[in-house]
Protein backbone atom coordinates (compact mmCIF):
# COMPACT_ATOMS: atom_id res chain seq x y z
CA UNK A 1 0.00 0.00 0.00
CA UNK A 2 2.67 2.41 0.99
CA UNK A 3 5.39 2.96 -1.54
CA UNK A 4 7.43 4.70 1.10
CA UNK A 5 9.79 7.56 0.55
CA UNK A 6 12.52 5.56 -1.21
CA UNK A 7 11.52 6.91 -4.59
CA UNK A 8 12.08 10.46 -3.43
CA UNK A 9 15.35 12.12 -4.13
CA UNK A 10 16.24 14.58 -1.44
CA UNK A 11 19.07 16.96 -2.11
CA UNK A 12 20.98 15.49 0.79
CA UNK A 13 21.78 12.16 -0.75
CA UNK A 14 21.99 9.01 1.29
CA UNK A 15 22.25 9.24 5.04
CA UNK A 16 25.00 7.30 6.73
CA UNK A 17 23.58 5.71 9.83
CA UNK A 18 26.49 6.41 12.14
CA UNK A 19 25.08 7.07 15.55
CA UNK A 20 26.73 9.11 18.24
CA UNK A 21 30.10 10.17 16.89
CA UNK A 22 30.57 13.90 16.58
CA UNK A 23 32.40 14.64 13.37
CA UNK A 24 32.41 18.23 12.13
CA UNK A 25 33.36 17.28 8.58
CA UNK A 26 30.68 14.65 8.17
CA UNK A 27 28.19 16.89 10.01
CA UNK A 28 28.86 19.66 7.54
CA UNK A 29 28.20 17.32 4.64
CA UNK A 30 25.10 15.86 6.19
CA UNK A 31 23.65 17.45 9.31
CA UNK A 32 21.06 14.69 9.57
CA UNK A 33 23.71 12.03 9.83
CA UNK A 34 22.63 9.28 12.16
CA UNK A 35 19.08 10.54 12.54
CA UNK A 36 16.17 8.41 11.41
CA UNK A 37 15.47 9.03 7.71
CA UNK A 38 11.85 9.76 8.57
CA UNK A 39 11.36 13.01 10.37
CA UNK A 40 7.94 11.81 11.45
CA UNK A 41 5.99 8.65 11.06
CA UNK A 42 2.70 7.24 12.12
CA UNK A 43 2.34 3.58 12.99
CA UNK A 44 -1.02 1.90 12.84
CA UNK A 45 -2.67 5.16 13.83
CA UNK A 46 -6.39 4.89 14.48
CA UNK A 47 -8.38 8.04 15.22
CA UNK A 48 -11.94 8.71 16.24
CA UNK A 49 -14.31 11.04 18.03
CA UNK A 50 -16.48 9.20 20.54
CA UNK A 51 -18.10 6.25 18.81
CA UNK A 52 -17.29 7.67 15.38
CA UNK A 53 -14.26 6.21 13.60
CA UNK A 54 -12.37 8.71 11.47
CA UNK A 55 -9.27 6.86 10.32
CA UNK A 56 -7.99 3.38 10.98
CA UNK A 57 -4.54 1.86 10.88
CA UNK A 58 -2.66 4.64 9.13
CA UNK A 59 1.04 3.79 8.80
CA UNK A 60 2.89 6.55 7.03
CA UNK A 61 6.50 7.66 7.10
CA UNK A 62 7.33 11.27 6.28
CA UNK A 63 10.72 11.63 4.62
CA UNK A 64 12.94 14.34 6.03
CA UNK A 65 13.17 17.51 3.99
CA UNK A 66 10.26 16.74 1.68
CA UNK A 67 6.69 17.89 1.17
CA UNK A 68 3.88 15.39 1.57
CA UNK A 69 0.49 16.27 0.17
CA UNK A 70 -2.54 14.93 2.00
CA UNK A 71 -5.50 14.62 -0.34
CA UNK A 72 -8.96 13.14 -0.10
CA UNK A 73 -12.62 14.12 -0.22
CA UNK A 74 -14.13 16.45 2.38
CA UNK A 75 -14.67 14.62 5.64
CA UNK A 76 -12.06 11.97 4.92
CA UNK A 77 -10.15 12.95 8.05
CA UNK A 78 -7.30 15.02 6.60
CA UNK A 79 -7.61 17.78 9.18
CA UNK A 80 -8.05 15.30 12.01
CA UNK A 81 -4.93 13.44 10.93
CA UNK A 82 -2.89 16.61 10.55
CA UNK A 83 -3.95 18.00 13.93
CA UNK A 84 -3.00 14.74 15.58
CA UNK A 85 0.61 15.17 14.45
CA UNK A 86 1.17 18.15 16.76
CA UNK A 87 -1.32 16.98 19.38
CA UNK A 88 -3.87 19.71 18.69
CA UNK A 89 -6.59 17.10 19.08
CA UNK A 90 -5.54 15.94 22.54
CA UNK A 91 -7.91 18.29 24.30
CA UNK A 92 -10.81 17.92 21.85
CA UNK A 93 -13.83 16.31 23.49
CA UNK A 94 -14.28 12.67 22.59
CA UNK A 95 -11.01 12.38 20.70
CA UNK A 96 -9.47 8.93 20.90
CA UNK A 97 -6.42 7.41 19.31
CA UNK A 98 -4.54 4.16 19.06
CA UNK A 99 -1.16 3.50 17.52
CA UNK A 100 1.73 5.89 17.58
CA UNK A 101 3.23 8.99 16.05
CA UNK A 102 7.00 9.27 16.09
CA UNK A 103 9.04 12.43 15.78
CA UNK A 104 12.68 11.58 15.10
CA UNK A 105 11.92 8.08 16.28
CA UNK A 106 10.38 9.14 19.58
CA UNK A 107 6.68 9.05 20.42
CA UNK A 108 5.10 12.51 20.55
CA UNK A 109 3.14 11.30 23.55
CA UNK A 110 6.15 10.00 25.47
CA UNK A 111 6.70 11.56 28.85
CA UNK A 112 9.95 13.22 27.80
CA UNK A 113 8.15 15.13 25.07
CA UNK A 114 6.33 18.08 26.43
CA UNK A 115 3.90 20.09 24.35
CA UNK A 116 6.04 23.19 24.61
CA UNK A 117 8.99 21.58 22.77
CA UNK A 118 6.86 19.47 20.46
CA UNK A 119 5.08 22.54 19.13
CA UNK A 120 8.33 24.34 18.71
CA UNK A 121 9.56 21.48 16.54
CA UNK A 122 6.27 20.88 14.73
CA UNK A 123 4.63 24.11 13.60
CA UNK A 124 1.24 24.67 12.01
CA UNK A 125 -0.34 26.98 9.46
CA UNK A 126 -4.13 27.17 9.36
CA UNK A 127 -6.64 27.37 6.57
CA UNK A 128 -7.74 30.88 7.44
CA UNK A 129 -5.02 33.41 8.23
CA UNK A 130 -5.15 33.98 11.99
CA UNK A 131 -2.87 36.84 12.98
CA UNK A 132 -3.10 37.85 16.63
CA UNK A 133 -4.61 41.20 17.64
CA UNK A 134 -1.19 42.84 18.05
CA UNK A 135 1.17 44.75 15.79
CA UNK A 136 2.65 43.14 12.68
CA UNK A 137 6.07 42.97 14.32
CA UNK A 138 4.71 41.49 17.54
CA UNK A 139 2.89 38.87 15.48
CA UNK A 140 6.10 37.66 13.88
CA UNK A 141 7.90 37.35 17.19
CA UNK A 142 4.98 36.08 19.30
CA UNK A 143 6.31 32.53 19.34
CA UNK A 144 9.92 33.67 19.70
CA UNK A 145 8.92 35.50 22.86
CA UNK A 146 6.94 32.58 24.22
CA UNK A 147 9.92 30.28 23.77
CA UNK A 148 12.39 32.92 24.97
CA UNK A 149 14.48 32.44 21.84
CA UNK A 150 15.38 36.11 21.61
CA UNK A 151 14.61 39.35 23.40
CA UNK A 152 14.93 43.11 23.19
CA UNK A 153 16.66 44.40 20.07
CA UNK A 154 17.19 40.86 18.77
CA UNK A 155 13.45 40.64 18.23
CA UNK A 156 13.61 43.37 15.60
CA UNK A 157 16.29 41.42 13.78
CA UNK A 158 14.24 38.22 13.94
CA UNK A 159 11.15 40.06 12.68
CA UNK A 160 13.03 41.55 9.75
CA UNK A 161 14.68 38.26 8.79
CA UNK A 162 11.47 36.28 8.89
CA UNK A 163 9.51 38.90 6.98
CA UNK A 164 12.26 38.94 4.35
CA UNK A 165 12.11 35.17 4.22
CA UNK A 166 8.41 35.17 3.33
CA UNK A 167 8.75 38.13 0.98
CA UNK A 168 6.64 40.46 3.10
CA UNK A 169 9.34 42.85 4.30
CA UNK A 170 9.05 45.47 1.59
CA UNK A 171 5.30 45.62 1.94
CA UNK A 172 5.28 46.10 5.72
CA UNK A 173 8.64 47.59 6.69
CA UNK A 174 7.11 51.03 7.13
CA UNK A 175 4.18 49.84 9.20
CA UNK A 176 5.55 47.22 11.54
CA UNK A 177 3.61 48.81 14.38
CA UNK A 178 0.29 48.68 12.56
CA UNK A 179 -2.54 46.23 12.86
CA UNK A 180 -2.10 43.06 10.76
CA UNK A 181 -5.77 43.15 9.82
CA UNK A 182 -5.17 45.92 7.32
CA UNK A 183 -3.12 43.50 5.23
CA UNK A 184 -4.65 41.49 2.39
CA UNK A 185 -5.62 37.87 3.05
CA UNK A 186 -2.53 36.65 1.24
CA UNK A 187 -0.26 38.95 3.20
CA UNK A 188 -1.90 37.87 6.46
CA UNK A 189 -1.21 34.25 5.60
CA UNK A 190 2.43 35.11 4.83
CA UNK A 191 2.61 36.87 8.20
CA UNK A 192 1.32 33.71 9.89
CA UNK A 193 3.91 31.71 7.96
CA UNK A 194 6.65 34.08 9.17
CA UNK A 195 5.34 33.66 12.72
CA UNK A 196 5.43 29.87 12.41
CA UNK A 197 8.91 29.87 10.87
CA UNK A 198 10.28 32.25 13.48
CA UNK A 199 10.57 29.53 16.13
CA UNK A 200 12.52 27.32 13.78
CA UNK A 201 10.32 24.22 13.40
CA UNK A 202 11.61 21.02 11.80
CA UNK A 203 8.18 20.08 10.49
CA UNK A 204 5.42 22.38 9.32
CA UNK A 205 1.82 21.17 9.10
CA UNK A 206 -0.36 23.15 6.70
CA UNK A 207 -4.12 22.73 6.48
CA UNK A 208 -5.32 24.01 3.10
CA UNK A 209 -2.98 26.98 3.46
CA UNK A 210 -4.01 28.66 0.21
CA UNK A 211 -7.71 27.85 -0.02
CA UNK A 212 -8.61 31.34 1.22
CA UNK A 213 -6.11 33.09 -1.08
CA UNK A 214 -6.22 34.51 -4.59
CA UNK A 215 -4.30 32.74 -7.40
CA UNK A 216 -1.33 35.11 -7.33
CA UNK A 217 -0.82 34.76 -3.57
CA UNK A 218 -1.33 31.02 -3.93
CA UNK A 219 1.44 30.75 -6.48
CA UNK A 220 3.70 32.85 -4.29
CA UNK A 221 3.08 30.66 -1.24
CA UNK A 222 3.66 27.48 -3.25
CA UNK A 223 6.96 28.83 -4.49
CA UNK A 224 7.92 29.71 -0.95
CA UNK A 225 7.08 26.26 0.38
CA UNK A 226 9.22 24.62 -2.25
CA UNK A 227 12.11 26.92 -1.38
CA UNK A 228 11.88 25.92 2.26
CA UNK A 229 12.78 22.32 1.51
CA UNK A 230 14.93 20.48 2.39
CA UNK A 231 15.60 22.51 5.54
CA UNK A 232 11.99 22.03 6.53
CA UNK A 233 9.71 19.02 6.15
CA UNK A 234 6.06 19.69 5.41
CA UNK A 235 2.72 17.96 5.39
CA UNK A 236 0.19 19.91 3.34
CA UNK A 237 -3.53 19.20 3.25
CA UNK A 238 -4.94 20.42 -0.02
CA UNK A 239 -8.08 20.20 -2.09
CA UNK A 240 -6.20 21.60 -5.01
CA UNK A 241 -4.89 18.61 -6.94
CA UNK A 242 -2.80 20.86 -9.16
CA UNK A 243 -1.14 22.20 -6.06
CA UNK A 244 -0.42 18.71 -4.78
CA UNK A 245 1.28 17.89 -8.10
CA UNK A 246 3.24 21.11 -8.19
CA UNK A 247 4.68 21.15 -4.72
CA UNK A 248 4.67 17.71 -3.15
CA UNK A 249 7.19 14.91 -3.30
CA UNK A 250 4.83 12.31 -1.87
CA UNK A 251 1.08 12.14 -1.87
CA UNK A 252 -1.20 10.41 0.62
CA UNK A 253 -4.75 9.70 -0.40
CA UNK A 254 -7.27 9.30 2.43
CA UNK A 255 -10.60 7.78 1.61
CA UNK A 256 -13.39 6.20 3.61
CA UNK A 257 -11.43 5.99 6.84
CA UNK A 258 -8.27 4.57 5.34
CA UNK A 259 -4.98 5.59 3.89
CA UNK A 260 -5.69 4.18 0.43
CA UNK A 261 -2.53 5.17 -1.34
CA UNK A 262 0.81 6.68 -0.42
CA UNK A 263 3.72 7.14 -2.79
CA UNK A 264 5.75 9.52 -4.89
CA UNK A 265 3.44 12.19 -6.21
CA UNK A 266 4.10 11.46 -9.87
CA UNK A 267 3.27 7.82 -9.33
CA UNK A 268 0.06 8.51 -7.36
CA UNK A 269 -1.17 10.84 -10.07
CA UNK A 270 0.05 8.99 -13.18
CA UNK A 271 -0.18 5.36 -12.17
CA UNK A 272 -2.39 5.03 -9.11
CA UNK A 273 -2.65 1.53 -7.75
CA UNK A 274 -6.20 1.82 -6.51
CA UNK A 275 -9.33 2.61 -8.49
CA UNK A 276 -10.55 5.03 -5.79
CA UNK A 277 -7.34 6.99 -6.15
CA UNK A 278 -7.62 7.04 -9.88
CA UNK A 279 -11.20 8.27 -9.76
CA UNK A 280 -10.25 10.98 -7.26
CA UNK A 281 -7.15 12.30 -9.04
CA UNK A 282 -8.94 12.36 -12.36
CA UNK A 283 -11.80 14.31 -10.85
CA UNK A 284 -14.37 11.58 -11.34
CA UNK A 285 -15.23 11.16 -7.69
CA UNK A 286 -18.13 13.00 -6.07
CA UNK B 1 -37.39 35.89 -13.82
CA UNK B 2 -37.44 36.33 -17.54
CA UNK B 3 -39.90 39.23 -17.61
CA UNK B 4 -39.50 42.30 -15.44
CA UNK B 5 -42.66 42.34 -13.39
CA UNK B 6 -44.91 45.37 -13.38
CA UNK B 7 -44.18 47.11 -10.04
CA UNK B 8 -47.04 46.66 -7.65
CA UNK B 9 -47.63 50.21 -6.46
CA UNK B 10 -49.82 49.38 -3.49
CA UNK B 11 -47.32 46.80 -2.25
CA UNK B 12 -44.55 49.37 -2.43
CA UNK B 13 -46.64 51.90 -0.58
CA UNK B 14 -47.49 49.34 2.08
CA UNK B 15 -43.84 48.45 2.50
CA UNK B 16 -42.90 52.10 2.78
CA UNK B 17 -45.57 52.73 5.39
CA UNK B 18 -44.36 49.77 7.43
CA UNK B 19 -40.82 51.12 7.17
CA UNK B 20 -41.89 54.51 8.49
CA UNK B 21 -43.89 52.95 11.32
CA UNK B 22 -40.85 50.91 12.31
CA UNK B 23 -38.57 53.94 12.32
CA UNK B 24 -41.01 55.96 14.40
CA UNK B 25 -41.38 53.18 16.94
CA UNK B 26 -37.63 52.81 17.34
CA UNK B 27 -37.32 56.55 17.85
CA UNK B 28 -40.07 56.52 20.46
CA UNK B 29 -38.36 53.67 22.29
CA UNK B 30 -35.06 55.49 22.19
CA UNK B 31 -36.73 58.59 23.61
CA UNK B 32 -38.31 56.50 26.39
CA UNK B 33 -34.91 55.18 27.37
CA UNK B 34 -32.79 58.26 26.92
CA UNK B 35 -35.44 60.81 27.92
CA UNK B 36 -35.54 60.19 31.68
CA UNK B 37 -31.75 59.99 31.88
CA UNK B 38 -31.39 63.28 30.01
CA UNK B 39 -34.08 64.80 32.24
CA UNK B 40 -32.21 63.83 35.39
CA UNK B 41 -28.89 65.06 34.00
CA UNK B 42 -30.39 68.37 32.97
CA UNK B 43 -32.18 68.78 36.30
CA UNK B 44 -28.97 68.25 38.26
CA UNK B 45 -26.91 70.52 36.05
CA UNK B 46 -29.51 73.30 36.01
CA UNK B 47 -29.87 73.26 39.76
CA UNK B 48 -26.19 72.98 40.57
CA UNK B 49 -24.69 75.44 38.10
CA UNK B 50 -26.34 78.75 39.14
CA UNK B 51 -24.70 78.69 42.60
CA UNK B 52 -21.59 76.65 41.68
CA UNK B 53 -18.42 77.60 43.59
CA UNK B 54 -15.12 75.98 42.72
CA UNK B 55 -14.17 76.12 46.39
CA UNK B 56 -16.57 73.20 46.89
CA UNK B 57 -13.88 70.96 45.45
CA UNK B 58 -11.25 71.90 48.03
CA UNK B 59 -13.25 72.63 51.19
CA UNK B 60 -14.40 69.86 53.50
CA UNK B 61 -17.99 69.66 54.71
CA UNK B 62 -18.87 71.71 57.77
CA UNK B 63 -22.12 70.50 59.26
CA UNK B 64 -24.54 70.75 56.35
CA UNK B 65 -22.52 73.43 54.54
CA UNK B 66 -18.97 74.03 53.33
CA UNK B 67 -17.59 71.88 50.52
CA UNK B 68 -17.16 68.31 49.36
CA UNK B 69 -13.42 67.64 49.31
CA UNK B 70 -13.75 65.01 52.04
CA UNK B 71 -16.52 63.22 50.15
CA UNK B 72 -14.72 63.41 46.80
CA UNK B 73 -11.53 61.93 48.21
CA UNK B 74 -13.55 59.32 50.11
CA UNK B 75 -15.40 58.22 46.98
CA UNK B 76 -12.14 58.05 45.03
CA UNK B 77 -10.59 55.92 47.79
CA UNK B 78 -13.61 53.61 47.77
CA UNK B 79 -13.45 53.28 43.98
CA UNK B 80 -9.74 52.54 44.03
CA UNK B 81 -10.29 49.89 46.70
CA UNK B 82 -13.12 48.30 44.75
CA UNK B 83 -11.04 48.36 41.58
CA UNK B 84 -8.27 46.43 43.32
CA UNK B 85 -10.36 43.98 45.37
CA UNK B 86 -13.37 43.38 43.11
CA UNK B 87 -11.33 43.84 39.94
CA UNK B 88 -8.89 41.10 40.92
CA UNK B 89 -11.52 38.70 42.24
CA UNK B 90 -13.99 39.36 39.43
CA UNK B 91 -11.50 38.95 36.61
CA UNK B 92 -10.06 35.80 38.17
CA UNK B 93 -13.54 34.36 38.62
CA UNK B 94 -14.43 35.25 35.03
CA UNK B 95 -11.25 33.64 33.72
CA UNK B 96 -11.95 30.55 35.79
CA UNK B 97 -15.53 30.28 34.53
CA UNK B 98 -14.60 30.78 30.88
CA UNK B 99 -11.26 29.01 30.59
CA UNK B 100 -10.55 26.57 33.35
CA UNK B 101 -13.91 25.39 34.63
CA UNK B 102 -14.59 21.91 33.31
CA UNK B 103 -17.80 21.79 31.35
CA UNK B 104 -19.77 19.39 33.51
CA UNK B 105 -23.47 19.05 33.97
CA UNK B 106 -23.06 18.31 37.67
CA UNK B 107 -24.78 20.72 40.00
CA UNK B 108 -22.32 20.53 42.83
CA UNK B 109 -19.16 21.06 40.86
CA UNK B 110 -16.97 24.01 41.82
CA UNK B 111 -18.15 25.75 38.69
CA UNK B 112 -21.80 25.17 39.46
CA UNK B 113 -21.42 26.55 42.96
CA UNK B 114 -19.41 29.55 41.77
CA UNK B 115 -21.97 30.26 39.07
CA UNK B 116 -24.94 30.04 41.43
CA UNK B 117 -23.10 32.13 44.00
CA UNK B 118 -22.52 34.94 41.52
CA UNK B 119 -26.13 34.79 40.36
CA UNK B 120 -27.43 34.91 43.93
CA UNK B 121 -25.07 37.72 44.90
CA UNK B 122 -26.18 39.82 41.98
CA UNK B 123 -29.74 39.47 43.20
CA UNK B 124 -29.25 40.41 46.88
CA UNK B 125 -30.44 43.97 47.62
CA UNK B 126 -27.50 46.21 48.41
CA UNK B 127 -29.02 47.32 51.72
CA UNK B 128 -29.03 43.71 52.89
CA UNK B 129 -25.37 43.32 52.04
CA UNK B 130 -24.69 46.58 53.84
CA UNK B 131 -26.49 45.35 56.94
CA UNK B 132 -24.59 42.05 56.90
CA UNK B 133 -21.37 44.03 56.53
CA UNK B 134 -22.40 46.19 59.46
CA UNK B 135 -23.08 43.20 61.73
CA UNK B 136 -20.06 41.16 60.67
CA UNK B 137 -17.35 43.72 59.97
CA UNK B 138 -18.27 46.96 61.70
CA UNK B 139 -19.59 45.38 64.92
CA UNK B 140 -18.35 41.79 65.27
CA UNK B 141 -14.81 42.48 64.07
CA UNK B 142 -14.77 45.90 65.78
CA UNK B 143 -13.60 47.63 62.61
CA UNK B 144 -16.05 50.45 63.17
CA UNK B 145 -17.33 52.62 60.34
CA UNK B 146 -14.37 52.67 57.99
CA UNK B 147 -12.91 52.19 54.52
CA UNK B 148 -12.27 48.44 54.55
CA UNK B 149 -15.78 47.20 55.41
CA UNK B 150 -17.19 49.61 52.82
CA UNK B 151 -14.79 48.38 50.13
CA UNK B 152 -15.50 44.76 50.97
CA UNK B 153 -19.28 45.17 50.87
CA UNK B 154 -19.15 47.13 47.61
CA UNK B 155 -16.80 44.51 46.16
CA UNK B 156 -19.12 41.66 47.06
CA UNK B 157 -21.85 43.60 45.27
CA UNK B 158 -19.96 44.19 42.03
CA UNK B 159 -17.84 41.04 41.67
CA UNK B 160 -20.68 39.24 39.82
CA UNK B 161 -20.81 41.98 37.17
CA UNK B 162 -17.08 41.86 36.57
CA UNK B 163 -17.01 38.05 36.53
CA UNK B 164 -19.94 37.85 34.11
CA UNK B 165 -18.61 40.41 31.67
CA UNK B 166 -15.11 38.92 31.79
CA UNK B 167 -16.50 35.46 31.18
CA UNK B 168 -18.63 36.49 28.23
CA UNK B 169 -15.84 38.60 26.76
CA UNK B 170 -13.49 35.61 26.93
CA UNK B 171 -16.06 33.34 25.35
CA UNK B 172 -16.30 35.67 22.39
CA UNK B 173 -12.58 35.54 21.65
CA UNK B 174 -12.22 33.77 18.27
CA UNK B 175 -11.07 30.13 18.48
CA UNK B 176 -8.47 30.94 15.82
CA UNK B 177 -6.53 33.09 18.32
CA UNK B 178 -6.45 30.28 20.86
CA UNK B 179 -5.49 27.66 18.30
CA UNK B 180 -2.84 29.91 16.82
CA UNK B 181 -1.34 30.44 20.25
CA UNK B 182 -1.58 26.74 21.08
CA UNK B 183 0.10 25.74 17.82
CA UNK B 184 3.01 28.05 18.61
CA UNK B 185 3.51 26.15 21.84
CA UNK B 186 2.33 28.89 24.19
CA UNK B 187 1.30 27.49 27.54
CA UNK B 188 -2.32 28.09 28.46
CA UNK B 189 -1.68 30.82 31.01
CA UNK B 190 0.78 32.60 28.73
CA UNK B 191 -1.60 32.48 25.76
CA UNK B 192 -4.35 33.80 28.00
CA UNK B 193 -2.30 36.78 29.13
CA UNK B 194 -0.61 37.63 25.84
CA UNK B 195 -3.23 36.81 23.23
CA UNK B 196 -6.68 35.93 24.53
CA UNK B 197 -7.22 38.52 27.27
CA UNK B 198 -5.96 41.20 24.93
CA UNK B 199 -8.96 40.87 22.69
CA UNK B 200 -11.29 40.52 25.67
CA UNK B 201 -10.23 43.89 27.11
CA UNK B 202 -13.31 45.86 25.96
CA UNK B 203 -15.64 43.43 27.72
CA UNK B 204 -13.55 43.33 30.87
CA UNK B 205 -13.32 47.13 30.89
CA UNK B 206 -17.09 47.41 30.57
CA UNK B 207 -17.50 45.19 33.63
CA UNK B 208 -15.01 47.26 35.63
CA UNK B 209 -16.72 50.47 34.53
CA UNK B 210 -20.13 49.27 35.64
CA UNK B 211 -18.59 48.14 38.91
CA UNK B 212 -17.02 51.54 39.53
CA UNK B 213 -20.16 53.41 38.54
CA UNK B 214 -22.19 51.26 40.92
CA UNK B 215 -19.78 51.69 43.78
CA UNK B 216 -19.63 55.44 43.34
CA UNK B 217 -23.40 55.66 43.18
CA UNK B 218 -24.40 53.40 46.09
CA UNK B 219 -25.73 54.85 49.33
CA UNK B 220 -27.44 52.17 51.42
CA UNK B 221 -24.49 49.82 52.00
CA UNK B 222 -22.23 52.77 52.75
CA UNK B 223 -24.56 54.22 55.38
CA UNK B 224 -24.03 50.92 57.21
CA UNK B 225 -20.31 50.56 56.73
CA UNK B 226 -18.48 53.78 55.89
CA UNK B 227 -20.33 56.13 58.22
CA UNK B 228 -19.61 59.73 57.34
CA UNK B 229 -17.16 62.35 58.51
CA UNK B 230 -16.42 66.00 57.89
CA UNK B 231 -12.69 65.33 57.86
CA UNK B 232 -10.59 64.18 54.93
CA UNK B 233 -10.02 60.40 54.68
CA UNK B 234 -7.19 59.10 56.88
CA UNK B 235 -4.65 56.68 55.51
CA UNK B 236 -6.27 53.90 57.50
CA UNK B 237 -8.35 50.94 56.43
CA UNK B 238 -10.27 50.54 59.67
CA UNK B 239 -11.45 52.55 62.69
CA UNK B 240 -11.88 55.81 60.76
CA UNK B 241 -15.17 56.76 59.09
CA UNK B 242 -15.06 57.84 55.45
CA UNK B 243 -17.11 60.44 53.61
CA UNK B 244 -18.59 59.74 50.16
CA UNK B 245 -20.53 61.75 47.59
CA UNK B 246 -23.90 60.05 47.81
CA UNK B 247 -24.19 60.95 51.49
CA UNK B 248 -24.78 64.70 50.95
CA UNK B 249 -27.17 63.92 48.10
CA UNK B 250 -29.16 61.57 50.29
CA UNK B 251 -29.04 63.43 53.59
CA UNK B 252 -28.70 67.15 52.93
CA UNK B 253 -31.59 67.21 50.50
CA UNK B 254 -33.98 66.87 53.45
CA UNK B 255 -32.37 69.70 55.41
CA UNK B 256 -34.21 73.02 55.69
CA UNK B 257 -31.25 75.29 54.80
CA UNK B 258 -30.51 76.38 51.21
CA UNK B 259 -26.78 75.78 51.84
CA UNK B 260 -27.55 72.10 52.47
CA UNK B 261 -29.64 71.90 49.29
CA UNK B 262 -26.85 73.51 47.27
CA UNK B 263 -24.38 70.99 48.62
CA UNK B 264 -26.72 68.11 47.72
CA UNK B 265 -26.93 69.29 44.10
CA UNK B 266 -23.21 70.02 43.95
CA UNK B 267 -22.49 66.46 45.13
CA UNK B 268 -24.84 65.07 42.47
CA UNK B 269 -23.09 67.13 39.80
CA UNK B 270 -19.63 66.04 40.92
CA UNK B 271 -20.78 62.40 40.85
CA UNK B 272 -22.10 62.84 37.32
CA UNK B 273 -18.87 64.40 36.12
CA UNK B 274 -16.89 61.66 37.85
CA UNK B 275 -18.82 58.90 36.10
CA UNK B 276 -18.53 60.76 32.80
CA UNK B 277 -14.76 61.10 33.17
CA UNK B 278 -14.61 57.40 34.00
CA UNK B 279 -16.55 56.58 30.86
CA UNK B 280 -14.30 58.64 28.63
CA UNK B 281 -11.17 57.27 30.27
CA UNK B 282 -12.38 53.70 29.76
CA UNK B 283 -13.11 54.46 26.11
CA UNK B 284 -9.66 55.89 25.57
CA UNK B 285 -7.98 52.95 27.25
CA UNK B 286 -10.00 50.48 25.22
CA UNK B 287 -9.29 52.33 21.98
CA UNK B 288 -5.59 52.34 22.80
CA UNK B 289 -5.45 48.63 23.61
CA UNK B 290 -7.62 47.66 20.64
CA UNK B 291 -5.73 49.54 17.96
CA UNK B 292 -4.54 46.23 16.52
CA UNK B 293 -7.92 44.55 16.79
CA UNK B 294 -9.65 42.84 13.91
CA UNK B 295 -12.50 45.09 12.82
N1 LIG C 1 -14.28 17.62 17.16
C1 LIG C 1 -14.96 16.72 16.44
N2 LIG C 1 -15.91 15.96 17.02
C2 LIG C 1 -16.59 15.04 16.31
N3 LIG C 1 -16.42 14.80 15.00
C3 LIG C 1 -15.48 15.53 14.35
C4 LIG C 1 -14.70 16.52 15.04
N4 LIG C 1 -13.86 17.08 14.13
C5 LIG C 1 -14.09 16.47 12.96
N5 LIG C 1 -15.06 15.53 13.08
C6 LIG C 1 -15.56 14.66 12.02
O1 LIG C 1 -14.48 13.93 11.51
C7 LIG C 1 -14.62 13.76 10.12
C8 LIG C 1 -13.37 14.17 9.41
O2 LIG C 1 -13.23 15.57 9.55
P1 LIG C 1 -11.96 16.33 9.01
O3 LIG C 1 -10.75 15.72 9.59
O4 LIG C 1 -12.17 17.79 9.30
O5 LIG C 1 -12.05 16.06 7.45
P2 LIG C 1 -11.35 16.82 6.25
O6 LIG C 1 -10.37 17.78 6.80
O7 LIG C 1 -10.74 15.72 5.45
O8 LIG C 1 -12.43 17.48 5.48
C9 LIG C 1 -15.84 14.53 9.69
O9 LIG C 1 -16.91 13.65 9.50
C10 LIG C 1 -16.11 15.44 10.86
O10 LIG C 1 -17.49 15.65 11.00
MG1 LIG D 1 -10.22 19.94 6.61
Amino acid sequence: MSAGPEGVSTERGITTPVVGAVDPILDAIDPDRGRPPHVMETRDLTLGFGAKAILSGVTAPFARGTITALIGPTGSGKTTFLRTLNRMNDKVRGFRREGSVLLDGESIWSTEQDLFTLRRRVGMLFQRPNPFPMSIRDNVVAGVRAHRIAKGKQLDVVAEQRLLEVGLWDAVKDRLGDSPFQLSGGQQQLLCLARALAIGPEVLLLDEPTSALDPVSTEFVEHLLLQMTPALSMVVVTHNLGQARRISHQTMFLYDGNLVEHGPTAQVFEHPVHTHTERYVTGRMG
Amino acid sequence: MAVIAEPDRSAIRRRRRREVAFRVSTLVTLALVVGPAAWILLGVVLRALPHWRWSVLVTPTQGAAGGLSNAILGTLALMAGVLVVAGTLGILAGVFLAELAPVTGRRWSVTGILRSATDVLAGVPSITLGFVGYLALVLALHWGYSLLPAILVLSVMVVPYIAKSTESALRQVPTSYREGAEALGMRQGYALRKVVLRSAIPGVATGLLIALAISSGETAPLLYTAGFTNTLPKVALIHHPVAYLTYPVWTFYDYPTPAAHYLAYDAALVLLVLVLVLLVAARLIVARTQRHADR
